[in-house]
């Protein structure tokens, strides 16, 4: 899906536009581009209906309360590391899973509202995934940079 | 990192948007039973306060860039906020935290192809200077990823680039 998807210049430039203010107007993007309000809005939905942009509202994790970030590193013992991923992701805590390469196997994100939490995530939910072998946490304690205009994107929920 | 106040309100708000910024302050405010002028106000509040930001998120066949890796890196402790600021300069790191664990950095690159992640962003993590040791993971299968709830730093606006 993602490999035939084509853009050109001027969809990059209006991502530009709208990495810099995702709430301009078509007109104003027009405007600014030299192109025709039409064109901007159908340009934006032919990105968006091939789930290749999204423009949205992202929020601060302070935002929700959450005051905790992990990166916690899994070894897997015994089953399929996909399997386990997949099973770990359904958590609502897990805010990001990957298998990866290297020493461990999965890699996730992990978020909590405060270390109260912690022992119940561990001890009723992780603790009944089969195949974890051992769990390796590192705690954020300081966030330098964070990026978040590129990622893999899913399809847009029925609204 | 103290919890803000939000209301119903701020929460909704932020739902709506963060499916599509592109709503009008007109739509929320009829689809909210709220006035326009409330509306713009709020928006204003929760992104001034960084609780908020708006942007376009691309796929990876618009950055060009489609793989994941995640850099552990052990620096010396008396300078783990400077290398990490380094670490935060190198072209094809999209995220750089300070840690406590195994690694004291973890580094988080979105990359095009093996050979640059190695040259661009391992190794040159590795010449920093108080940089002990770099370990370099790299995401075979994502799970589940999600982009709408993150850390807002001070230094977003402008870093789009």
């Amino acid at each position: 899906m993602k490999s035939d998807f084509v853009v050109d210049d001027i969809d990059r430039s209006i991502v530009e536009q709208l990495r810099l203010n995702g709430r301009a107007t078509n007109q104003q993007i027009a405007d600014k581009l030299g192109l025709t309000a039409t064109t901007v809005s159908s340009r934006i939905r032919r990105m968006e209906d091939a789930n290749q942009l999204r423009v949205v509202a992202v929020s601060d994790f302070s935002a929700h309360g959450y005051n905790v970030l992990m990166e916690v590193s899994i070894e897997v013992d015994g089953r399929a590391a996909s399997e386990v991923a997949e099973e770990l992701a359904r958590f609502p805590e897990v805010f990001a899973a990957h298998v990866v390469t290297g020493r461990y196997d999965i890699d996730m994100l992990v978020v909590l509202h405060d270390f109260e939490e912690l022992p119940s995530l561990l001890l009723d939910k992780f603790s009944k995934v089969r195949g974890i072998r051992s769990m390796l946490p590192t705690i954020a304690v300081d966030v330098i940079k964070y990026k978040f205009d590129v990622a893999p994107i899913e399809d847009r929920e029925p609204a | 990192m103290s919890t803000p106040q939000l209301d119903d309100l701020d929460r909704q708000l932020i739902d709506i948007l963060s499916r599509d910024a592109r709503v009008s302050n007109r739509k929320i405010a009829a689809d909210l039973g709220v006035t326009e002028g409330t509306v713009r106000g709020r928006i204003k509040r929760l992104q001034q306060d960084r609780l908020i930001a708006f942007t376009a998120i691309t796929g990876f066949s618009l950055s060009n860039h489609a793989q994941l890796a995640f850099i552990g890196v052990q620096a010396e402790v008396g300078k783990v906020r400077q290398v990490a600021r380094e670490i935060a300069e190198l072209p094809l790191i999209t995220s750089v935290m300070i840690t406590m664990g195994q690694f004291n950095i973890l580094a988080i690159s979105v990359f095009d192809e093996l050979e640059n992640l190695v040259e661009q962003a391992s190794d040159r993590i590795l010449s920093i200077d108080g940089v002990h040791h770099v370990e370099t993971s790299i995401a075979v299968k994502t799970l589940k990823y999600n982009p709408r709830v993150v850390r807002i730093t001070s230094d977003y606006a402008g870093d789009f680039a």
